[in-house]
Formats: structure tokens, C-alpha cells, sequence
């Protein structure tokens, strides 16, 4: 009887957080710029006081208990969205950049938020994802989609190679050598002719599907939908596919290799985890969601520019794990869409930009360096009902 | 012959440049064990306020009263002291909170108020994101033009020579040198025999950022402009001078930083199309560097223990 009462209960409690999260986000991207911010910083204040009163704790068992409950909202909310948004174009294009950034982040977080290496050259993978496919595309007159496919494996080749490093080193070392790789990648494309150098590669293809492109826009339910929901409805497909995926990896065995590996390497290699191939695969991995969102990217704006793939881009990638979470999957593609929005509102003060991520970033540090949505404690078995609290591994 | 020597010649002198900024990471390093990355900007930012002190009328007024050469080294002391006391407020600000925890935050925080230090430059100072004419404030005539080595070039080696003669005299000779050294070496057993372990670590700060104001200085009359953002590159070379080197050794600074110089003049200078592959090939070596050889030329071999 009471355990029933309880349960309704927590359905509330999920219905409601969900819903209100997806107002705040709706309102966040709707609103001017000063709205954006208020609705922003009232969501942000209101996760730290939830946090701070411990009611993010039976927030998060209320979840846990009605997984399905909360994620339908969510589906319904992302499938509605360019209803709610009246087919606006400019609305669109931020929310499916949010996405594409979304995918580079989640894959990001394999390395820096699960393992604990931090990856200067995310930009890199981006970017040779993008290239790979606009390249093939451009010249060899290939299907888009075969490009695309081409990029995500070129970038987890690539990204195998840039993992060799990690196995040998770590720390500051691993830093530097991701920072000389993603430098090398920015020089070799400025100097390659054959790349585009800095001139970019400028008409890039859309994709199509069975003979209707993707650039054409729709009709439907009486509202004209601009080209932009088309890649919405793609890129929040392949999301939610990486949404998916990073999850079920944070669950199995190997997200837990990756948390022992970023709590003390020596240990995990002592009890029996083979570094070499977690740590390549958690580099390779990321490497290939990069790619993939670079692809991606490229055929969505039909331009790309070495601008797009360089040392800052990488750091903003740093910026968005690090604003959502790490090592939580939900959390860093809040991240990555909060900043995207910040991003396109500020559109007016573009010489802030930089500015602004680098004040972000040390703000985030000095006063919530677990991020918006911490990594939670991992509950297994029967420790998820029992009162008995599990010994906190940070 | 003389082509050879003229290219040896400018590789010391952009060593020169990059060995100093080597030191600075390899001191905060020693004292701090993090790597302290908005190094190059902070550099970049003396080379800037020696500019916005060029305009003033500090110069006239000191040459009324002074020799030319003797008011040149002042402006000069001006601005390294300025990126001194910039280094001091960075530590304060963006290092010392993250004491004691995991060494990515003090990383990542280095690397964003490097950034901050190049927007504000590139906002505020007037149109700061085009490249600007650096003075010539070093001689300018030639010795053996022959040669073709010129004042600028006689005078940067020297000066580096000189800077790193004066630190190694402070570092090994004086009271508060040694106790940095100590503090380097096990700061617990500094703080049981009593050292000020918190003096060191400012002190430290505050030659660390002397010496980086006179390497921006220097960078700068090398490559006669400086732009708002030379620091990021500045600073991941003489990192990487450091590390090649062996992190936290002072002469290991000077080693490395020799070395990436050498490769990329002389890539620049040998290899057709060279020129826009130096930095490339400088950076190869230190990958390999890492990956082989990780504790530098003259680093120690460290066991790491559980």
C-alpha cells in the first residue's frame, strides 16, 4: 500500500522534473537574448539548490525507478520540437548544431570524462570526419552516405593511431602530445592544397534519400518545415543512437575498466584489465562519434574551413563535457547543448567569444568542477533499494 | 659557408628565444609539479606593454636624463616586471584553488586565462587582432655583413646568456634560490626544517614572470610584429622545449629549446617548401620525444610508484 503510494510518487516526480526540463530548454532557446540567459541561469541555479538540499538525489532514484517514463518525455519533446518552433529555420539550425556537438561530445567523454586522458585533438577527428567525407564526395562523386561512413572509420583509424601515445604516457604528456597532433592536423590542412588548405571545401552535396534530397523542405501537419527539420530528425536519430550506446557502455563492464583505469592505471593493470586495448578503444570510440558528427556537419552546411577544426574548436569540446559533467552521458549533452545556445545568442558580441568560453571554463573549475550533472555514485544490484549508502569511490 | 653560419646563427638566437620561456615551465613545474600553460601569452603580454609604454612619453623623458641604451633596458625591466606581477595575480587566481587536486583543472584553468589574456589584448588594445610593428629598440647595425650577423642577433644571444647566468646564480647561490630548490625536491621535508615554502612558491612566480617578460621581449624583436595571439603557439613551443629538454631541468631548457630551433631553420631553410612544414616537423620530434624518450635530454628517469 505505502510501497505503491511511494511509487506513484516517483512517476510524479519524474513527469514533472522531465517536463520542466524540457520547458527550460524550450524557453531557453526560444527566448531573445536576455530571456535565454534568465531562463538559463534560473535552471542552473536550480540544479545546484536541488543538488545543495539533496533532492537531486531522489530526483535521480525517481528516474531510476521510471527510466521509461522520463526518456518517453524526452522522445516526445525532441519529436515535437519543430512543431513547437513553427518551422523557424534559424531555431532549427541551433538546436541541430546542438546535436552535431552533441555527438563529438559524447565522444569526448569516453576519454576525458570515463578515463580520465584528456584530449586536446577532438577537433582533429571532428574535422577529419568532415574532410574524409567531403573530399570523397566532392571528387570522387560518391554517395554522401558512403562518405559519411567513410569518415567515421577514417577518424577511428585515426583516432587508434592518435591512442598509441596514451599507452605510453599520461598526464601532461599526453596532453602535449594531443596538443602537437592537433596542431600537425591544422598545418597539414592549411599547407595541402589538395585539402582545400585555407580555403576550405566549399559545396559540399546534401544527402538524399531515395531520390528526395534533404535540402528540400517538407510540409506537414499544415506547417511548412524549412530543410532544417529534415537534418533535425537526423541528427537527433543518430543522438539518440550515441545516447544510447555511450550508456549502455557507462553500464557494462568496460565503462567500469575505464573508471579504473582514470582512478589509478597501475591498480587496474594489477587486477587483470588490458590496458592497451581499453584505452585504444576508448580512443578509437570517441574518435568515431567524432567523425561521424563531422560528416555530418559538413554535408549539413555545406562548407567546411579549417577554422572549424582548430585548437579552440577542441577546447570548446573540452568546455562542454566539462559544463554538463563527465562521465555522465545525460549531463555532457546538456553541456554541449547549453553552450550551443549561449553560442548563438551571443551572435552579436562574436569578438567575445573566446572571451567568454575561457571565462566559462574557469568559472565551471573554480566553483563546480563536477560539472551541472555530477557522476553519480554506480549502483548495482540490490544496493539500488537498500538504505545501506555504497562507500564513494571519488 | 656563410649562408650555413647565417642560419646557425638565427637558430641560436630563436633558441635563445625559446629557452627562456623552456626555464619558466621547467620553474613552475619544479616548484608546483603543474605545468603553468598561459606562459606564452603572459609573455606576449609584456611584449605589448612595452609597446603601449613606447607610446607614452616614459622614453623621452628617461632619455633626457639617461643613456639611450641604459633607458631601453629600463622599459624593458618595466614590462618584464609587469608580467612578473601578472604571474603573481594567475597564481592566486587560477592555481593556487586548485592545490592538491586532480592536475587536469589547473591545466585546463592555465590554458583558459591564456586565452582570456589574448582576447582582452586583442578587445582592448587598438585594433589589437592586427598584427602590430614591434619598435626596434635593439641596435640595428651589422658586424660582419660578410656574415650577416647583425647587433639584434649578438645582442639577444647575450642577453639570454646573461638571464640564464643570473637565474642559475639565484637558484644555486642565494638563501631563497636554495630553498626553492628544496621546495622542488620534497616540499613536506622543506616544510619540516622550517622553510617558507608559500615564500618560494611566490618568489618563484614572480622570477618565473620576469623571465617570460623579457623572452616576449625578445620574440618580439626577433620577429619584429607581434600579434595578439603569437603566445599560443609561443608557449606550446617552449613547452615542448621543456619537455624535450626534461621537464624541470634548466639547462634541459636550453637543450630542447636549441634543438626545435635548429630543426625548423633548417627545415625551413633546406627542405623545398619547406617553410610551411617547420612547425610540423618540430612537433613530430617532440611526439617522438615523448613517446621514446620521455624524460627529455637531460631529465631524470623517474620509477613511478603506487
Amino acid at each position: 500500500m505505502q510501497r505503491a503510494a511511494f511509487a506513484s510518487k516517483n512517476s510524479l516526480v519524474t513527469l514533472l522534473v522531465s517536463v520542466l526540463a524540457c520547458v527550460f530548454l524550450y524557453f531557453a532557446l526560444v527566448g531573445s537574448l536576455f530571456v535565454a540567459l534568465a531562463v538559463i541561469g534560473i535552471g542552473l541555479a536550480l540544479i545546484v539548490l536541488g543538488e545543495y538540499r539533496g533532492k537531486a538525489e531522489a530526483i535521480h532514484t525517481a528516474f531510476g525507478e521510471h527510466r521509461s517514463l522520463g526518456i518517453t518525455v524526452l522522445i516526445i519533446f525532441v519529436l515535437t520540437l519543430p512543431f513547437l518552433l513553427k518551422g523557424n529555420n534559424y531555431l532549427l539550425h541551433i538546436v541541430v548544431m546542438g546535436g552535431i556537438y552533441s555527438v563529438v561530445a559524447l565522444g569526448l567523454n569516453f576519454q576525458m570524462g570515463s578515463t580520465g586522458m584528456v584530449n586536446f585533438a577532438t577537433a582533429a577527428f571532428f574535422g577529419t570526419g568532415a574532410y574524409t567525407s567531403a573530399l570523397l564526395v566532392t571528387k570522387f562523386n560518391i554517395s554522401p552516405w558512403l562518405g559519411t561512413v567513410s569518415g567515421l572509420v577514417l577518424a577511428a583509424v585515426l583516432g587508434l593511431l592518435f591512442g598509441i601515445p596514451a599507452l605510453k604516457t599520461r598526464g601532461y604528456y599526453l596532453s602535449l602530445v594531443t596538443m602537437a597532433l592537433q596542431v600537425i592536423f591544422t598545418l597539414m590542412i592549411i599547407n595541402t592544397s589538395w585539402l582545400g588548405g585555407p580555403n576550405g571545401v566549399p559545396g559540399i552535396p546534401a544527402y538524399s534519400l531515395a531520390g528526395f534530397s534533404l535540402k528540400t523542405s517538407v510540409v506537414l501537419f499544415g506547417i511548412k518545415l524549412p530543410y532544417q527539420a529534415n537534418y533535425y530528425y537526423l541528427v537527433f536519430g543518430i543522438l539518440g543512437l550515441a545516447v544510447l550506446v555511450a550508456a549502455r557502455l557507462y553500464n557494462s563492464h568496460v565503462g567500469l575498466a575505464w573508471n579504473a583505469i582514470e582512478q589509478d592505471e597501475i591498480v587496474a593493470v594489477t587486477q587483470g584489465i588490458n590496458q592497451t586495448k581499453i584505452k585504444l578503444l576508448a580512443f578509437a570510440l570517441g574518435a568515431a562519434f567524432a567523425g561521424l558528427a563531422g560528416a555530418l556537419y559538413g554535408h549539413y552546411t555545406s562548407f567546411i574551413g579549417v577554422e572549424n577544426f582548430d585548437f579552440s574548436i577542441s577546447l570548446i569540446f573540452i568546455c562542454m563535457v566539462l559544463l554538463g559533467g563527465m562521465d555522465n552521458v545525460l549531463g555532457v549533452v546538456l553541456g554541449a547543448m547549453l553552450l550551443t545556445i549561449v553560442d548563438e545568442k551571443l551572435r552579436d558580441f562574436a569578438d567575445y567569444r573566446m572571451l567568454m568560453y575561457s571565462l566559462i571554463l574557469i568559472i565551471i573549475l573554480l566553483a563546480r568542477s563536477q560539472g551541472l550533472l555530477p557522476k553519480r555514485i554506480r549502483k548495482y544490484g540490490k544496493l539500488r533499494d537498500s538504505k545501506i549508502e555504497p562507500i564513494s569511490n571519488g | 659557408m656563410s649562408l650555413l653560419l647565417s642560419q646557425i646563427i638565427n637558430a641560436i638566437m630563436l633558441g635563445s628565444t625559446y629557452s627562456l620561456i623552456a626555464i619558466g615551465f621547467s620553474l613552475f613545474f619544479g616548484v608546483m609539479d603543474i605545468v603553468v600553460f598561459s606562459a606564452g601569452d603572459v609573455a606576449i603580454v609584456a611584449a605589448f606593454s612595452i609597446l603601449v609604454l613606447m607610446g607614452t612619453q616614459m622614453l623621452p623623458v628617461l632619455d633626457s636624463i639617461l643613456p639611450h641604451a641604459v633607458s631601453s633596458v629600463v622599459m624593458v625591466f618595466v614590462g618584464a616586471m609587469i608580467t612578473a606581477l601578472l604571474m603573481l595575480l594567475m597564481y592566486r587566481l587560477v592555481i593556487k584553488p586548485f592545490e592538491g587536486k586532480s592536475p587536469l583543472m589547473p591545466l585546463l584553468s592555465t590554458i583558459a586565462s591564456g586565452i582570456v589574456l589574448r582576447e582582452l589584448i586583442g578587445i582592448f588594445y587598438p585594433q589589437g587582432r592586427n598584427p602590430q610593428a614591434f619598435p626596434q629598440m635593439l641596435p640595428s647595425g651589422t658586424i660582419s655583413s660578410s656574415l650577416m650577423i647583425s647587433w639584434r642577433n649578438v645582442i639577444i644571444i647575450l642577453a639570454t646568456v646573461f638571464l640564464v647566468a643570473l637565474l642559475y646564480w639565484f637558484v644555486n647561490k642565494t638563501k631563497i634560490g636554495l630553498s626553492i630548490q628544496a621546495v622542488s625536491q620534497n616540499r613536506e621535508a622543506a616544510m619540516m626544517v622550517g622553510l617558507n615554502w608559500r615564500l618560494s612558491i611566490l618568489v618563484t612566480f614572480l622570477i618565473g614572470g620576469f623571465l617570460l617578460g623579457v623572452s616576449g621581449f625578445l620574440v618580439a624583436s626577433y620577429s619584429e610584429v607581434v600579434r595578439f595571439d603569437m603566445g599560443s603557439m609561443y608557449g606550446l613551443k617552449g613547452f615542448s622545449a621543456a619537455v624535450v629538454g626534461g621537464l624541470g631541468s634548466m639547462f634541459g631548457g636550453i637543450a630542447g629549446g636549441m634543438l626545435i630551433a635548429f630543426i625548423e631553420v633548417f627545415v625551413t631553410a633546406y627542405i623545398p617548401g619547406g617553410s610551411a612544414y617547420s612547425g610540423v616537423a618540430g612537433f613530430l620530434m617532440v611526439i617522438v620525444f615523448i613517446l621514446f624518450k620521455p624524460e627529455g635530454i637531460l631529465g631524470e628517469k623517474t620509477v613511478e610508484k603506487v
